[in-house]
């Protein structure tokens, strides 16, 4: 839709932040909504960042990365690969969507269903953050989001790109994604990965909770280890039209389970 | 601001364009082309389906500045000149239209999955139009003139 209150589309190199501003990359969202406190735009695009870079590290995603460039991208022979796929899936939107939407504005939405926060927190993913004045700094993107449409970026501050591990991406995947519908926002997604140097399994929760959890082990648990330590993290299940908070923490606990089952086939 | 960029082919430009302005406004409002439709404003529907840079977009999602020195192909462009592209001559003939509200995003839709797919399934078609919403047909008669038109590019290659 139209944005009325705009008055200026601005270089985001640029411009400088100021009360009324928001970042602009795919605007999918942005324009989605009426957004009525806001008055200017400034275009991520014009930095120009490469959308994706593989290296002996791991993979870097720019901010800007759309959808549909991460979820064509060939990547080297990484277990986790297919989670890609299986998350860009997991956005409630059709492929179009995916052509214009970005990974950056996905986590940065912070929407427990974010389908990129489920990605890029289920592998250890660390967002990398540019403030005003040149300041950097880096945080795990399962830390970064910390509640519906909240997350840690300070005015004028702006998300850069996220980095996903070597290590996390070189883990055996398995990915479970619960609606209440057959293409409805996601309920519940439940994405577990192990190790295979050690064997340790790392299971992440999103869409049911109301900001990324991640339950760590140095080996499989078992089913009744799972549960205690789900149980103990108490987790905050969101509430919403998609979902009742009850019915998200039954399906979350069904789904780590299955989780745990397939990993532990390994 | 301005906005220049090449539309089915050919180069436009929109002066005056208001920062906040859609894609989707200034191709109907200012360029002259109202085929794409201006349905619910939120991506849902895929009334506004273009293709931008040859992938499909939504127009009413796309900030117009966006569009700047790229390329848009809408439903007026499918065809060439009279003739109709033959998804839209099988639209026609399937009576996959009622209303017609939804017909421009369904039919560029339907065109970029025969440019992408010669012969797809049934349930590719579906995933396909998926992002396209129709309240007076019920797809069959959609699904049936994408088929045809699957047989009949097949047919002419």
């Amino acid at each position: 839709m139209d944005l009325p209150g705009i008055t200026e589309v601005a270089d985001a190199r640029l411009g400088i932040w100021r009360p009324g501003d928001a970042w602009l990359a795919g605007g999918t969202w942005l324009f989605s909504e009426p957004q009525p406190a806001l008055t200017r735009l400034l275009d991520l695009h014009a930095f120009g960042w490469t959308a994706l870079q593989v290296s002996p590290d791991g993979l870097d995603i720019a901010a800007t990365c759309t959808l549909a460039e991460l979820a064509r991208q060939e990547f080297p022979p990484w277990q986790a690969a297919s989670l890609v796929g299986q998350c860009c899936a997991a956005l409630l939107g059709s492929f179009k969507v995916w052509n214009t939407a970005t990974v950056g504005g996905n986590i940065c939405l912070a929407l427990p269903a974010g389908p990129m926060i489920s990605l890029t927190a289920a592998l250890d993913g660390v967002a990398e953050i540019w403030g005003t004045g040149g300041a950097v700094r880096r945080i795990p993107v399962a830390d970064f989001v910390t509640g519906p449409g909240r997350c840690r970026l300070r005015p004028g501050e702006l998300l850069r790109s996220v980095h996903l591990p070597i290590g996390a991406l070189q883990c055996a995947t398995a990915f479970r994604q619960l609606s209440l519908s057959a293409l409805g926002r996601s309920a519940a997604v439940v994405i577990g990965r192990r190790s295979p140097s050690d064997g340790a399994l790392v299971i992440t929760l999103t869409a049911a909770t109301t900001r990324p959890v991640q339950l760590r082990f140095p080996a499989p648990p078992g089913p009744d280890g799972l549960l205690a330590t789900l149980a103990a993290a108490a987790p905050r299940y969101h509430d919403d039209v998609h979902g009742a908070p009850a019915w998200r923490e039954a399906i979350t606990r069904q789904l780590a389970l299955e989780v745990l089952d397939e990993l532990e086939r390994l | 601001m301005r906005v220049t960029c090449t539309v089915n082919g050919e180069q436009h430009q929109a002066d005056d364009v208001w920062e906040g302005e859609s894609l989707l406004y200034v191709l109907r409002e200012r360029m002259g082309f109202p085929g794409s439709k201006n349905a619910c404003e939120q991506g849902e529907c895929g009334s506004c389906t273009i293709y931008l840079d040859g992938v499909l977009a939504c127009a009413c999602l796309v900030a117009a500045g966006q569009a700047q020195g790229r390329g848009v192909r809408t439903v007026e462009g499918l065809g060439s000149g009279d003739e109709l592209a033959t998804i839209q001559q099988t639209f026609l003939e399937a009576g996959a239209v009622q209303c017609g509200f939804c017909t421009p995003g369904l039919l560029v839709a339907a065109h970029d999955l025969l440019e992408r797919h010669a012969g797809p399934t049934d349930a590719e078609i579906r995933e396909a139009l998926a992002g396209n919403l129709c309240r007076c047909t019920g797809y069959e008669k959609i699904m049936e003139a994408v088929r045809l038109g699957a047989t009949r590019r097949a047919t002419a290659s």
